[in-house]
């Protein structure tokens, strides 16, 4: 047996089968990332993730464990629902990120909440 | 104000001996050229001296509070405590860029002092190609990204630092992290080194042994550091959540753990040398293309980085890198081939060669991952992918390299006869047990079914050597280089352990009380006893308490005037033998009612405990190691005795 073909070919059966569990993991766990106004325009079927700012107009129940709130990008909004626990910055004005579902009446569900959370150092952008 | 000039001075003076230091040395090592080289590495050291000085001024003026500068002003403020302040050095783009470029020089110094021996000619590309990064970095301090730039009106104030961030992890993490990617640069430029001079020894891979375990273990607690802050300060009852950010640390040191592995199939058989190269080189790539994801924010992540003008400068830099590696490889590895007799499959250097495969897998899946957002955007609508991904891909991955550790430890090189395989009953029956044993309590999840018997096989494969050397105790110390990597091992499988527990059997309940009333989750009873506010130097602290045995919990939520009214909230953990029981204070009521989300996480400090073991294994079996391994490459063995 050569020296490529010994090496060769369990190289390509790992790479194969790395292959397969990329794509059959990719495909069925992945989600669309999308602004307010791409959702309002076609929605896809299944799971989506949402970044948009959140308003006004914050509403907390059931001990602060449940939230609706507005949530818009530059020209589109969305009411947003959420049960459990919200980031410490979650304020109007912040970006969220959420994952989740419209449903049928219009209000997004949303599974998870994250806040972009600021990497840097400062609060904010130093502008005179 | 003068500090500002000073500082940009210095950057820029770096800047001019890091690109003397590089065209000397290139040309050094083209014409081979003693005095050149010297002068060249001198250029280097003298660069290396001038970042240091800017390093100091840039330290000088965070501590001193000279809010003429934008970066001071931008990071700190003068109610943050000292020590926080003089950790803005780091936790800024600008600043964080020149702590890299300061590690880079002190390394870049100590792994060019010595380097003579090895060959001047690789000596001196190695000290070009240092030279050459160096100065990459120090142009984009120097014009691109300053820290140094000056503000027209000085601010009485600063901005202050992020509460997320005023932590004792600020303290530590990130220049654990930083470095950890700093020092990757070296063992690259001393492979490039090696392939342009166009030796194809072991000697780089022996010069450069200790930088690549500096690098790996300085990247490995840097990644224990991010779980162990991660857990302690966000709140969502994890450690790991398959952020790009954490994605991007992962994937070097995924490659540089592939490396340590198949650099002693080099040193001890003399195989695999184009491949050694290659995992060096891809280590470092894959350094320079996090810092350009996490620099440029092309994908999205729960982490905003500053968008600034150097991404497009990072992506210039890691397409360079990509072309010179490419080309290095392609036209120079040819030469590094040795005519050796293929070993057989079954063997250690089979196991080595298909533990490499499985962990460029993982790097693949990860990679994949990371990139999809940006290659899906191109050609669509984006689309991204959670931690399901990343468990279905590359969960089955780290299955069979569990049982590649159980197994790859007790062949021989070069073949593996019967008694190799009958060493293997223990690590099996062990397995077995652990599966039974599993079965009967009633775990039916097959990952965990996976995940704990293969696990044990691995510590009784660490066991089984153990006991073996210990009826010739002195091997242990002379061989500590090998036990030291067992150690790591068993390492591993508290760390897989804890992961696997954590994963399959939290348990988490979101609940609200009264003062007095009791909440029970996995059979730990918690009871909250009331609220109090209380008031600290920069912050308003509510505390809900919880009564546990006779200790009490107080998980709070801080509130920051200074900053606008920000708010924080404090987990409050407890360990037990058994679990971690993690309350995080959801909200409160006026009534004097708190909402609470109550986590139960099985087994987590076996994480912590597990990779302090596999970061004690690696550094204490090589303390004091002289390189002694020869290289048997020219040697040909025999596969078969002479009849």
């Amino acid at each position: 047996m050569t020296m490529a073909l010994r090496w060769g070919l369990p190289a390509v059966v790992i790479a194969a089968c790395v292959g397969y569990l990329i794509y059959s993991a990719s495909g069925g766990s992945s989600e669309y990332y999308l602004t307010v106004s791409q959702l309002r325009a076609q929605a896809p079927a299944g799971d989506v993730r949402v970044a948009g700012v959140v308003q006004n107009d914050v509403q907390k129940s059931k001990g602060g464990l449940h939230v609706t709130f507005t949530e818009k990008d530059g020209t589109a909004s969305m009411p947003v629902e959420y049960t459990g626990t919200l980031p410490d910055i979650f304020q109007p004005g912040i970006t969220v990120v959420v994952e989740g579902r419209l449903g049928g009446d219009g209000v997004f569900h949303a599974r998870t909440l994250l806040a972009k959370c600021p990497s840097r150092f400062s609060t904010q952008p130093y502008t005179q | 104000m003068i500090l500002g000039y000073l500082g940009a001075g210095a950057l820029l003076a770096a800047l001019v001996m890091g690109g003397f230091s590089a065209l000397l040395s290139f040309w050094a090592g083209w014409r081979d050229t003693d005095v050149f080289i010297q002068v060249g590495r001198r250029a280097f050291y003298a660069a290396a001296a001038m970042t240091a000085i800017a390093a100091v001024l840039l330290e000088v003026a965070l501590v001193t509070h000279d809010f003429s500068l934008a970066y001071v002003v931008e990071h700190t403020d003068l109610s943050t405590p000292i020590p926080l302040v003089a950790a803005g050095f780091y936790g800024g783009q600008e600043g964080s860029l020149l702590y890299w470029t300061l590690i880079l020089g002190v390394l870049g110094s100590a792994s060019l002092f010595a380097s003579a021996r090895i060959g001047a000619r690789v000596a001196a590309y190695a000290a070009g190609i240092l030279a050459l990064i160096l100065s990459f970095f120090l142009f984009v301090l120097a014009v691109v990204a300053s820290p140094f730039d000056l503000l027209s009106i000085t601010p009485p104030d600063g901005l202050g630092l992020n509460p997320v961030l005023r932590d004792g992890g600020m303290l530590i993490h990130p220049p654990v992290v930083l470095a950890g990617f700093a020092s990757f640069a070296i063992p690259f430029a001393f492979a490039c080194a090696a392939l342009l001079a166009g030796r194809a020894d072991a000697a780089w891979i022996r010069h450069t042994r200790r930088f690549a375990l500096l690098a790996w273990s300085l990247q490995s607690a840097g990644l224990l550091l991010g779980m162990w802050w991660a857990y302690h300060v966000l709140g969502w009852g994890g450690y790991w959540s398959w952020d790009p950010v954490e994605n991007v640390a992962l994937m070097p040191w995924l490659a540089t753990t592939a490396y340590l592995h198949s650099s002693q199939v080099q040193e001890t058989r003399g195989r695999l040398r184009t491949w050694n190269f290659g995992l060096v080189i891809l280590a470092f790539l894959l350094v320079v293309f996090g810092t350009f994801i996490v620099r440029s924010g092309v994908v999205p992540s729960v982490h905003t980085f500053a968008i600034s003008a150097i991404g497009p400068w990072f992506f210039g830099f890691l397409f360079a890198c990509i072309v010179f590696a490419t080309a290095l490889i392609a036209f120079r590895a040819g030469r590094a081939r040795v005519d050796v007799e293929p070993a057989p499959a079954v063997s250690r250097e089979g196991a080595f060669v298909l533990q490499n495969l499985l962990l460029i897998g993982v790097i693949a899946v990860v990679f994949w991952g990371t990139v999809l957002p940006l290659v899906s955007g191109m050609l669509g609508a984006e689309r991204v992918v959670g931690a399901a991904y990343y468990e279905r891909a590359a969960g089955p991955i780290f299955v069979v390299i569990l049982a590649l550790m159980a197994v790859g430890p007790l062949l021989p090189w070069r073949r593996a006869g019967r008694p190799s395989l009958r060493a293997l009953r223990w690590p099996a029956a062990t397995a077995c047990v652990v599966l039974v044993g599993l079965l009967l309590v009633g775990v039916r999840s097959v990952p965990a079914l996976l995940a704990f018997p293969l696990a044990s096989a691995v510590a009784a494969t660490v066991f089984t050597e153990y006991g073996r050397a210990f009826k010739k105790p002195r091997t242990i110390l002379r061989k500590r280089r090998r036990y030291g990597a067992y150690l790591a091992h068993l390492g591993l499988v508290a760390v897989v352990a804890g992961v696997a527990a954590s994963h399959f059997a939290q348990q988490e309940k979101d609940v609200t009380l009264q003062p007095g009333e009791q909440v029970t989750v996995a059979g730990y009873t918690l009871t909250y006893t009331g609220s109090e506010q209380r008031q600290l130097q920069d912050h308003t602290d509510f505390v809900a308490a919880m009564r546990f045995g006779d200790q009490t919990l107080e998980p709070s939520r801080a509130t920051y005037a200074g900053l606008g009214g920000q708010a924080l909230t404090h987990v409050a953990i407890t360990t037990t033998p058994a679990a971690d029981l993690y309350v995080v204070l959801a909200a409160t009521g006026a009534d004097g009612s708190a909402s609470f989300r109550v986590f139960v996480n099985p087994l987590v400090t076996w994480i912590w405990a597990g990779g302090v073991v596999i970061i004690l294994g690696v550094v204490l079996g090589n303390v004091g190691q002289r390189s002694a391994v020869p290289e048997l490459a020219r040697r040909r063995v025999p596969v078969t005795l002479p009849a």
